[in-house]
């Protein structure tokens, strides 16, 4: 095997190698393990965990090795696949071994390193030798990355063997085909299918709430707030490329205007949900303004540095000893009285139709707006901002009127939050939610509705699913955005630029390149290429 | 005649609209100016010695926020990107020097241990050992969720950057626990002992961690300034700074050049997290968050890209953060508010930051 | 919109829908329990052996009902992630030693379902909501922070799951005539009053100052303190509030020297409360006498204080003597988790105690039914942990009053002498 191959097959080893030590570090390795083996009906535990579930994880990522390795080039012969599998699954194997022979020591010699390794209780190292002895646990290690890396190289080696890979084209590319017989030919029988289409989802729409139990129910309806916000700041940042870092301080105010005008508690003025809820969206809209003024002529960054700021001191102002006579301070705001409807208070049934009203509201005006002369207003602020104003475009109205108005966004979304959980504080308005938001539109993909919809789904859904991995949840989450931006740089859904449609030829579906230069750049001059 | 009115409305408002500006600069500026004179001339509440403690507390922390803030600044500089997890490397560096720390203060000697036996040197291994995982941290951070994204518009590397960080917070906090680990000091660096001097009947202590910390700062910021300078990779982290094309065509390693740039901000914050760490004694998972906050706001309020800036950002912030409330005679709660406005009304009247933009320039 | 979106969509949602209508966790039965429950079932004593559906059908809420083989599961709402993790995970190790020393109720064993609430409102009512829809969940110690508990409250309420905190100390939290919630936390008006009529009377302090976190337990508690001071006849002459999550107060603690006060109380936690102790000396506060609240007790204070700490105050519930129970449950939690109780919060024994408490109310209303399975009355057990009394914990002895308020005995006062938390003078 050439030298350069057997290098780069030996640090993916190394890497991998690396990762498993990291992962037996936090104990990722049992979390991981005992979820397969749940699979199966076995029971594992975190901190004193089966074997079997080891020996799982391991396997585990031991193919993910040896797929990796033999995938390395793309038209490498079957047998430097199998040799690249067998390199990468020796240093693995010796790494994960090193391991176990530094448990090993630790363990005849008595020394707990549980203070500062937290997980490296005793228990665990044993498991980690799988209980056999120092030889033979280390052995196993070695023996079991080595192996399952085979495997995986052997995977991919009769993957790309002639006859499967045909056999796979043909399997594929029937669906494709089915998807588009389904859609229809002629405009008219696209037009049918759009409706059935539209019409099983408003069922579905309508049904859902009341079938899937509150559970569900509150975690669709902050999602369904979470597209409002997303909506929003996709206006700001995704259409008229302002980089908004306090978005969350908008929402901040919706809710409060909600809280305080009506709950018993600070003030008493039972003003009712649905005056509330306009003055919320009145009052979010004119904070856009107020923020927005002053900053117009701030280039992108310093604007998010300054949004930043506005967030914070919204929410430390809201958490003042200052104010606590006027917002209820860090105790929040108890017991904010919801609509009624037909005298009855609202449940989370009623709340969840709500939210979709909202919802559906929300999508409207940012369609509307999109395909108006001002969504196309933005689009020129964003592309370049010189060149708008040369071309008559009234810069500054225009970016006052996206910040206000996917502030008014966030005030909504804000009001039905604070009235749905009948409480707020100032510690949820954080800086982390004005993130979460913006990595919801970014790896939803910017600028577009569906994108905002699967973006809320995957950030808000996602999470409640990787209950599973507790813990574990956050630092999944991280390493899911970083991958996410690597793999897919312009998000789930990427935005297509307006384009001419002519008559006979269909529109190119994925305009190369363009989807991810139609995302915001420095307005201003930008000497420096990138 | 309606296209006349409207357009000179759509005049007026404009008019109007641009004295907005200044004028809420002014209002604030006034009201600020009218709470110093009632503090400092009418009521009195401070004596001279708690302005200089207030004034000692401000150097300190400004001199650490400075540190922070360059590592931001040469970033933001060569790639128009904000490393939001610069916070996480300086955390990083704060843990290291803190395991220097124990592992030190667990080998014995004689009496003692090496921690005390070898006072400076062992702090000088901190250091050594601090910046080296925070320079291979920055290092690593670039190679993996940076580089990939060069060509990317802006906000992908940021959700990146946001990705990475989330993911070193937890990382460390699932390695070493949710604990606040404490820092043991060698004898020499006590925390809260320092030279006493007595001013108006009182003792205000200089704490000896707080002139280290600040001597320290001095001393990096030099070492940074005349690298940037005068060396061959300052001049090559200016060329990339500048056009990265023509740089590349002028036969400088773009790539290698942005690598060490990480290496050099990572090790900046590493030596200031160990200083964290010496200073205020508290490390855990969470403490670079809000450090790489502020002093992203430092860099800002210098005028990103400007490494004098960034210095000049970070001193301003620490003292608006300690003696402003005084001086304003506001709650200290406030103080990240009162940070935020004074941002804001610097940025109204020179958007560019303090001292301008652009780390290529020549300046003072 | 794209050709494809359309059914991508509806495999999105379908997908959900598929993980929603998938059943709540039921954990899978092992035959081996099955034998040991059917053979517990009939030597069990006194149950009433009144038919399952009598007792249930007059129960409002129904009853929770267990086949033999499955567990009956406590449930919790705590910070896992994010800054304030160390209390979640804290308070979640104790209890689930409290589970696994309460043994079994009737054959069946107890389980702890610990979840990540963020602490604040929204994760709070999402992990309520997720319990609230699962059967087998019967109680809940937590939730840990207050605004969680404050969201989830009104979702258990309307399916009567009782809650005991073991640290939600909002005073608001039990005056909205809620039936299901319960805490066992210091109630800050009796810590608060009672530290300052010790501030007054005992250590003979005129000037106090008031410094507080900002969050809701230590601003209240500053609060209460700062008011019943001044009825006393001494005099507040400064507060202010620190951010909590920094490490140099020395700032805030000038400005505080400045006003020459004899004391400082401080609401708020360890990590603060050592941080503002060791800073004392060096901002001129080095006469004052630093006073304390539950929240700065614990060995962790002294390891961060140091000298520093020597006559610091705080206050710790009365009766939480160091007693063997104390003693076995320290080496278990020390055994199991690699670091002594306390080190992360000062919730650790407080976190045991209410699982425990909980699941010692459970086995007094539960009971096996004539077909074998076990049954919970829900409503019955509301009303059982609402009319706890006289229960012995680590952290103090409990008592719920008809408001929920379960800990309304005055503190004690400890001081540090020579490293060590001894009692202070009466």
């Amino acid at each position: 095997m050439k030298k350069a191959a057997l290098r780069q097959s030996f640090n993916t080893g190394i890497i991998f190698g690396i990762a498993h030590i990291f992962c037996v570090l936090i104990a990722f390795n049992a979390m991981l393990g005992s979820l397969l083996v749940k699979i199966v009906g076995i029971k594992s535990s975190a901190t004193t965990p089966l074997a079997s579930a080891l020996i799982a994880y391991a396997v585990l990522l031991g193919l993910w090795a040896g797929i990796t390795a033999a995938r390395r080039k793309r038209e490498a012969s079957g047998k430097e696949r199998l040799q690249a599998s067998l390199i990468t699954g020796f240093s693995v194997g010796l790494m994960a071994a090193l391991l176990v022979a530094v448990f090993q020591v630790l363990l005849s010699d008595k020394i707990n390193p549980r203070d500062y390794l937290t997980n490296l209780s005793f228990p665990f190292m044993r498991a980690c030798l799988f209980q056999l002895g120092a030889f033979l646990g280390i052995a196993a290690n070695f023996l079991i990355f080595f192996l399952s890396s085979f495997l995986g190289g052997l995977f991919v080696f009769i993957w790309n063997l002639p006859a499967v890979t045909s056999a796979w084209h043909k399997a594929f590319s029937a669906p494709k085909v089915w998807i588009a017989k389904l859609r229809g030919e002629t405009g008219k029988q696209r037009r049918i299918t759009n409706i059935i289409f539209y019409a099983l989802l408003f069922a579905v729409i309508a049904i859902l709430p009341i079938e899937w139990g509150s559970y569900w129910n509150y975690v669709m309806g902050t999602v369904g707030l979470y597209v409002i916000l997303g909506l929003g700041l996709n206006i700001i940042v995704g259409l008229s490329g302002q980089l908004v870092l306090g978005y969350i301080a908008f929402f901040a105010i919706g809710a409060y205007t909600m809280a305080l005008l009506n709950a018993p508690e600070p003030h008493n003025w039972m003003w009712g949900f649905w005056p509330a809820l306009i003055l919320a969206v009145i009052l979010a809209a004119l904070s856009g303004l107020i923020i927005g003024l002053p900053l117009m002529r701030l280039r992108g960054d310093y604007l998010a540095i300054v949004t930043l700021g506005f967030g914070e001191i919204i929410r430390i102002l809201l958490k003042s000893d200052v104010l606590t006579s006027f917002t209820g301070g860090p105790r929040g705001i108890q017991d904010i009285h919801g609509p009624t409807l037909f005298g009855k208070p609202f449940n989370d049934i009623d709340y969840m139709y709500l939210i979709i009203l909202a919802v559906i509201l929300a999508i409207y005006i940012y369609n509307r707006l999109q395909h108006s002369r001002t969504g196309r207003a933005w689009l020129a602020v964003r592309e370049d901002e010189t060149v708008a104003r040369a071309t008559g475009v009234d810069t500054q109205r225009y970016k006052l009127l996206a910040l206000m108005i996917g502030a008014a966004f966030a005030g909504l979304a804000g009001a039905i939050y604070a009235s749905r959980n009948a409480f707020t504080g100032p510690d949820e308005h954080s800086l982390m939610a004005s993130i979460n938001v913006l990595c919801l539109i970014i790896v939803g993909g910017m600028g577009n509705i569906p994108g905002t919809l699967l973006g809320a789904f995957a950030l808000k859904g996602l999470p409640e699913i990787l209950r599973e991995v507790e813990n574990y949840r956050m630092l999944v989450f991280g390493a899911l955005l970083v991958a996410m931006m690597i793999i897919r740089p312009e998000g789930l859904i990427p935005s297509q630029r307006p384009t001419l449609e002519l008559p006979e030829d269909s529109p190119n579906p994925n305009p190369p390149d363009l989807a991810v230069r139609s995302e915001a750049k420095p307005t201003g001059e930008d000497p420096h290429d990138r | 005649m309606t296209a006349d009115t409207s357009s000179d409305l759509r005049r007026k408002s404009r008019q109007l609209i641009k004295l907005i500006r200044p004028l809420l600069g002014g209002i604030v500026g006034l009201f600020l100016v009218y709470r110093l004179y009632i503090v400092l001339i009418v009521e009195h509440p401070y004596g001279p010695d708690t302005w200089t403690r207030l004034l000692i507390a401000g150097l300190i922390l400004g001199g650490v926020y400075s540190l922070v803030a360059i590592g931001y600044t040469l970033v933001y500089g060569i790639l128009f990107m904000i490393n939001f997890a610069h916070g996480e490397v300086m955390m990083i560096g704060a843990f290291s020097g803190y395991f220097v720390f124990e592992a030190l203060n667990a080998i014995k000697i004689q009496d003692s241990n090496f921690l005390n036996t070898y006072a400076y040197f062992s702090v000088l291994i901190a250091f050594i050992v601090g910046m080296t995982v925070s320079a291979l941290t920055g290092y690593f951070l670039e190679k993996i969720a940076y580089r990939p994204l060069r060509k990317a518009p802006r906000l992908v590397p940021l959700i990146s950057a946001i990705g990475a960080s989330i993911f070193l917070q937890n990382a460390v906090e699932l390695l070493f626990s949710p604990q606040l680990r404490n820092y043991t000091n060698p004898t020499f660096l006590t925390r809260g002992a320092g030279w006493t001097i007595n001013i108006n009947h009182s003792n205000v202590i200089i704490p000896y961690t707080g002139v280290f910390s600040f001597v320290l700062s001095a001393v990096l910021l030099i070492i940074l300034y005349t690298i940037v300078r005068k060396t061959r990779l300052g001049r090559a982290m200016r060329a990339v700074a500048l056009d990265k094309k023509t740089a590349a065509l002028m036969g400088v390693d773009v790539d290698s050049t942005i690598s060490k740039t990480f290496i050099l901000s990572g090790a900046l914050a590493g030596a200031a997290g160990v200083m964290w760490g010496i200073h205020n004694g508290l490390v855990y998972y969470y403490t670079g968050f809000i450090p790489g906050i502020k002093a992203f706001t430092a860099a800002v309020l210098g005028g990103i890209g400007n490494l004098p800036g960034a210095m000049l950002g970070g001193m301003f912030l620490g003292i608006v953060e300690s003696m402003g409330p005084a001086a304003l005679g506001i709650d200290f709660q406030l103080k990240d508010v009162l940070a935020f406005v004074i941002l804001i009304v610097v940025l109204i009247f020179k958007p560019s930051g303090l001292l301008g933009e652009s780390l290529a320039e020549e300046k003072v | 919109m794209n050709k494809f979106l359309k059914p991508v969509f509806v495999l999105c949602i379908a997908a959900f829908l598929f993980a929603g209508c998938a059943p709540a966790a039921t954990p899978a039965p092992t035959a081996a329990a099955t034998e040991a429950a059917t053979a517990a079932a009939p030597t069990v004593a006194s149950t009433t052996a009144a038919a399952p559906e009598a007792v249930c059908a007059s129960d409002p809420f129904g009853c929770a009902s267990f086949a033999p083989g499955t567990t009956v599961k406590i449930g919790m709402g705590a910070p896992m992630t994010g800054g304030n993790a160390s209390y979640g995970i804290d308070i979640s190790q104790g209890a689930t030693i409290a589970v696994a020393d309460a043994g079994d109720v009737h054959g069946w064993k107890f389980e702890l379902d610990a979840e990540d609430d963020q602490g604040n409102a929204e994760g709070g009512a999402a992990v309520a909501n997720k319990f609230a829809s699962d059967p087998s969940i019967v109680a809940v110690a937590g939730h840990i922070f207050s605004g969680a508990t404050a969201a989830a409250v009104p979702i258990y309420e309307k399916v009567g799951i009782p809650m005991l905190s073991p640290s939600a100390t909002n005073p608001a939290l039990t005056t909205t005539g809620s039936k299901v919630f319960n805490r066992i936390a210091f109630t800050d008006t009796n810590q608060g009053s009672a530290a300052a009529d010790y501030l007054f009377n005992t250590l003979k302090v005129k000037n106090l100052a008031l410094v507080h976190d900002g969050s809701d337990y230590g601003k209240g508690l500053a609060d209460i303190v700062g008011a019943q001071f001044t009825k006393d006849g001494g005099a507040v002459v400064v507060e202010q509030a620190i951010t909590p999550g920094e490490t140099d107060y020395t700032a805030v603690l000038s400005a505080v020297a400045s006003k020459s006060p004899d004391a400082l109380f401080f609401g708020g936690y360890t990590a603060e409360g050592a941080i503002i102790c060791n800073q004392m000396k060096q901002t001129g506060l080095d006469k004052a006498i630093f006073f304390g609240d539950d929240g700065t007790y614990g060995a962790d204070f002294l390891t961060r204080t140091g000298a520093n700490g020597e006559g610091a105050y705080a206050s710790i519930a009365p009766a939480s003597p160091d007693s063997a129970a104390k003693d076995a449950f320290n080496t278990a939690y020390l055994d199991q988790f690699g670091k002594a109780p306390g080190t992360l919060s000062p919730y650790t024994w407080a976190g045991y105690d209410a699982a425990a408490a909980l699941a010692s109310v459970v086995k007094t209303v539960a009971f096996v039914g004539s077909d074998g399975k076990l049954y919970v009355p829900r409503t019955a057990l509301v009303t059982a942990v609402r009319n706890l009394k006289g229960y012995v914990g680590l952290s103090g002895t409990f008592t719920c009053q008809s408001n929920g308020e379960c800990n309304v005995d005055k503190p004690q006062f400890v001081v540090v002498k020579s490293g060590a938390w001894v009692p202070a003078q009466q």
